[in-house]
């Protein structure tokens, strides 16, 4: 390995020599302590690879072994170095390519905005523009502190920003503050959203006349959004009372629980018809050229009594964004066979149950609490058909802000 | 050859078990199959084609013959010669 490094590095060039002894001259060669290797014949003619130091120690041999020594091949570094000089563009290609390449990742190509949910990133970009953060700028002349420091002062709604770059691309995340919206102020009824019956009433705000026990219907006012009238109690008996203050809207805040009840239905058959797929199938396979179809394998579907069809369609990945004309539609035929299955009433039962409570349980908001639940089998005419209704009673929330338009 | 001198050496090299081509300056000639063929410990070459090579040995001379001889690393203490060896032979 070393060995054909050095020859690499060093040079080598294979020797024609062509005289009445080659002989003396490979042993001379030897004596004089030179390489010799790949020693060939070929007629009287003797080539000989050597160092290409050796060659210039060589002419001396040459003219004692009285042997003509010429250069056939050039092998190894000094060889390709001179070349490359003779070809100067082709090294001053890559050293160009290389200065251009740099030169252009010194440079700012692109600017992304990224961690941003409510503001608009056209305004971060903006101040990062105006602070010299923008495309074609020299990455050495930013001051990535600065402009964060600038992002900061100029964006309220910024919490914390970072510019990176990674290449050309410069990277500004932002982390925004949570700002809790302002309330909103404008005046307000609180009105049931269900019917029920009320359990608990807080009022913060407005004027209620609401008492445990009420039965509400759904869209009723629970509480006003008025100032509770001042009422000055006459100073003096003579004095008529004072009605003064006319009414102010504002918004009625309060808590109003009431007791909700909640009703569903479930049915179950005992005997279901299920279809079961066999295992027989039929494959038609269609060739879609645009729009025209060609049927390149043809089913006999109808041959059988049930069945159900699963399509595939096969399509030629996109490449560059163009769709590619040609797809193969395979449709699978698969067999049906109608069962029936029969379950106790007890499953009947159960499953009817089951589907009952899952339509309730949609209607039923998640902070209720659950007072009781009634389940309850209904008779039906039909043998085959259980029935069943679930009440559910539960307590909760039902007061809903509705604004008061005001004329 | 067999002088006295040498013949002492011979049986000393053997009491001190010592390679016999170190005290008595002889080649060592290594084959691998009949492709390679090194000499080490030669005296020069003598006659090289293709098809036959004579190389000087300290007494008399190795003959090779065979054919589509090479010379790989010629230096001053060994040949390897490559090809097909066909036969080689001592010349006292």
């Amino acid at each position: 390995m070393t060995l054909s490094m050095a020859k690499y590095i060093n040079g080598a060039i294979k020797v024609k020599v062509s005289g009445h002894m080659p002989e003396k001259f490979i042993n001379l060669c030897v004596a004089q302590n030179i390489l010799l290797w790949g020693i060939n014949k070929s007629g009287s003619d003797l080539f000989v690879w050597m160092f290409l130091n050796d060659f210039y120690t060589i002419r001396a041999i040459a003219r004692k072994s009285r042997t003509r020594v010429s250069i056939i091949k050039r092998y190894g570094l000094p060889f390709t170095v001179k070349r490359l000089k003779k070809r100067k563009i082709l090294l001053i290609g890559p050293v160009i390519f290389f200065i251009v390449l740099n030169v252009l990742a010194s440079y700012i190509w692109f600017v992304d905005v990224i961690g941003i949910k409510n503001l608009r990133s056209d305004r971060v970009k903006e101040i990062a523009y105006s602070q010299g953060l923008k495309p074609g700028a020299m990455k050495n002349n930013i001051n990535s502190k600065h402009i964060e420091n600038e992002i900061l002062v100029n964006l309220p709604e910024v919490a914390w920003v970072g510019v990176t770059f990674s290449g050309t691309r410069a990277v500004v995340e932002v982390v925004e503050k949570n700002i809790a919206k302002p309330e909103d102020k404008s005046p307000a009824h609180i009105v049931a959203a269900k019917d029920g019956i009320i359990t608990e009433a807080i009022i913060l705000a407005g004027q209620s006349t609401l008492k445990k026990g009420d039965t509400v219907k759904r869209g009723d006012l629970l509480i006003k959004g008025f100032i509770p009238e001042q009422i000055t109690s006459p100073t003096s008996a003579d004095q008529p009372p004072i009605i003064s203050v006319p009414q102010q809207l504002i918004k009625a805040k309060g808590i109003v629980k009431a007791r909700v009840w909640y009703e569903s239905y479930g049915e179950s058959e005992l005997v279901k018809a299920i279809h079961e797929r066999t295992g027989e199938q039929q494959v038609s396979v269609i060739l879609k050229i645009g729009s025209n179809e060609i049927v390149l394998k043809n089913s006999q579907q109808e041959q059988f009594k049930l069945y159900d069809t699963e399509v595939i369609h096969k399509k030629l990945p996109r490449w560059r964004n163009s769709d590619f004309v040609v797809e193969s539609i395979i449709n699978i035929f698969h067999e049906l066979e109608e069962k029936t299955s029969e379950i106790t009433l007890e499953e009947a039962r159960d499953q009817a149950k089951s589907k009952a409570l899952e339509t309730v349980q949609r209607n039923i908001p998640e902070t209720a609490n659950i007072l009781s639940r009634n389940i309850e089998l209904i008779n039906t005419s039909e043998p085959n058909l259980v029935r069943v209704k679930v009440t559910i009673e539960a307590e909760e929330e039902i007061g809903q802000s509705i604004v008061i338009s005001q004329q | 050859m067999q002088s006295p001198k040498k013949g002492r050496l011979q049986r000393l090299a053997g009491l001190l078990e010592i390679p016999q081509d170190i005290v008595m300056d002889l080649p060592r000639i290594t084959m691998l199959g009949n492709k390679q063929l090194l000499v080490e410990n030669h005296k020069g070459i003598i006659e090289y084609t293709p098809s036959l090579i004579r190389i000087k040995l300290n007494q008399g001379e190795l003959i090779v013959s065979g054919a589509n001889f090479t010379l790989g690393n010629l230096q001053i203490e060994q040949i390897l010669v490559e090809g097909t060896v066909e036969e080689i032979r001592y010349d006292a």
